[in-house]
């Protein structure tokens, strides 16, 4: 049962600050986006519109925590067929920012690894301009499916190395201080 | 026709034959490029949902683009839409604009972004592009796989119908291919769970596997460095994943144009494909070229007329 006393009123409204967040309350629930969505298609507990309706109602911990905030593959069917221009897929950005900063400061524990692969990657732009595909990559799956995990990647691994797909090194730019003044400037 | 180009990350690692063939491919339309000068990473689908990171990111390259002259062409549809929407962003968004071009120190007036795809359907023209095929491709039987960023959202990818596209269907024709019909075009091939939901993105891309084969294709055919990952190069995973053989080829646009050319395998780097392609190249030119009927049975009139 929803109680009116856990309910956080101000959530539409923090979410509608963030950068993609701004349409949210424009959402009158008509299940368009759930319909066409590929992987409501394949798991039916994973619902854009409840995600979406929790999140008006205020039910700010529930949204942040839950799993299946983790599960939009960014295809955006719902995004072009939403009648009210939510722009849901970019809501949900904007839901997982908040996440990730109530996780930063110890509120709240994510368990899906795509936060963690996602900081790698723009870690290592921010480092070299470019993405270092060894690099994150071997990392990643160390750290979430360790050595004897991450083994099972090496014969793919080698396959692209030999096809000169892959390289060992990371590739950088020239105009490295400039992509950290461009973090710096938007994430003030 | 003279272009900007930017080949974003993955076409200099494990695209190199989408970077390889749109440059052969290129050349062979008379279509000069030019790559932008020392470009950097749009974000990728890991900053897509950073939103600010991403446009922050992708405008440095516009900016290099903008110093050209000339528009830009991408063949990556994930950095085709970050760049887009950073350009969209910078027109309209005037505290955005503030932010990069203080950071920057110039002043940024736009820059006219298309896909690569866009570019060789409407720039060039698919009738023009054909009278540069020295060979039919009969008996390669292709479904197109267009995948989700290259059509959508449509207020940023204005070029084909986000629903029902066309525009891969038509360059498959003209090569003398065989087109066949596809359900799954416009379906997500589960690239951004690849980490987050590995077997779920690989549930969703088997099930592209599942129609082709059932419609009785030898190869997908995209034009998205991502699609491509998932369908050629995770094809080894996803079999041993759900324990059967799939044996697929999945060509880039410009590797099938390339071919309908007659340029070489090499030039195309057809042998840098992680699924053999060797056996679909054979099969070319050992059936009666194709009968390309009208495929989308959406008002049977079309059809009724199309017979006529």
């Amino acid at each position: 049962m929803i109680k009116s006393n856990d309910l956080d009123p101000d959530f539409k409204y923090e979410i509608s600050k963030e950068p993609g967040g701004e349409n949210i309350k424009k959402c009158f629930n008509c299940t368009g986006c759930t319909v066409g969505c590929p992987v409501t298609e394949i798991d039916k507990s994973y619902n854009p519109r409840m995600i979406l309706r929790k999140a008006i109602l205020g039910m700010r911990k529930e949204v942040l925590s839950d799993e299946s905030l983790w599960l939009c593959a960014s295809c955006y069917i719902c995004y072009e067929r939403c009648p009210q221009d939510v722009k849901i897929t970019e809501v949900i950005g904007a839901i997982r920012a908040i996440a990730q900063r109530e996780a930063k400061a110890g509120k709240i524990k994510l368990d899906n690894p795509k936060p963690l692969f996602d900081h790698l990657f723009i870690d290592s732009v921010k480092k070299n301009g470019k993405w270092y595909e060894a690099g994150v990559s071997g990392t990643f799956m160390l750290m979430t499916k360790g050595i004897g995990g991450a083994i099972g990647y090496a014969p793919m691994g080698l396959e692209l190395w030999k096809k000169g797909k892959l390289s060992i090194l990371p590739h950088t730019i020239k105009g490295k201080d400039e992509i950290k003044r461009i973090c710096e400037e938007v994430e003030k | 026709m003279k272009l900007a180009y930017y080949p974003g990350c993955t076409l200099h690692g494990t695209a190199r034959e989408y970077d390889a063939s749109t440059k052969a491919v290129c050349k062979a339309a008379g279509i000069e490029l030019t790559e932008i000068d020392d470009w950097n990473c749009c974000g990728a689908l890991e900053a897509i949902f950073d939103k600010e990171l991403s446009m922050g990111l992708s405008a440095r390259n516009n900016f290099k683009a903008q110093k050209t002259g000339l528009d830009l062409v991408i063949p990556c549809s994930i950095c085709s839409h970050n760049l887009s929407r950073a350009d969209k962003a910078m027109k309209n968004d005037s505290v955005f604009r503030a932010k990069i071009e203080k950071v920057l120190g110039e002043k940024y007036t736009g820059v006219n972004i298309k896909h690569l795809l866009d570019v060789v359907v409407n720039d060039l023209g698919i009738e023009t592009l054909a009278t540069k095929f020295t060979k039919s491709l009969n008996g390669i039987k292709a479904v197109p796989y267009y995948g989700c960023l290259l059509i959508r959202p449509s207020e940023v990818c204005k070029f084909d119908n986000p629903e029902n596209p066309s525009s891969l269907d038509d360059i498959i024709k003209a090569t003398g291919a065989e087109c066949l019909p596809f359900t799954q075009k416009t379906k997500c091939c589960g690239g951004n769970l690849l980490m987050s939901k590995q077997d779920y993105a690989f549930i969703l891309t088997k099930k592209l596997f599942d129609e082709a084969k059932a419609a009785g294709a030898n190869c997908i055919v995209v034009a998205c460095p991502m699609c491509h990952m998932l369908l050629d190069g995770q094809q080894g995973m996803i079999e041993k994943a759900h324990n059967t053989v799939i044996d697929m080829p999945v060509l880039y646009f410009t590797q099938l144009i390339g071919l309908a050319m007659g340029l070489g395998e090499k030039e195309l780097e057809l042998d840098k494909n992680m699924v053999s392609t060797s056996k679909l190249i054979a099969s070319i030119g050992k059936e009666k070229p194709a009968q390309n009927k009208v495929q989308v049975k959406i008002e049977p009139a079309i059809e009724a007329e199309a017979a006529q």
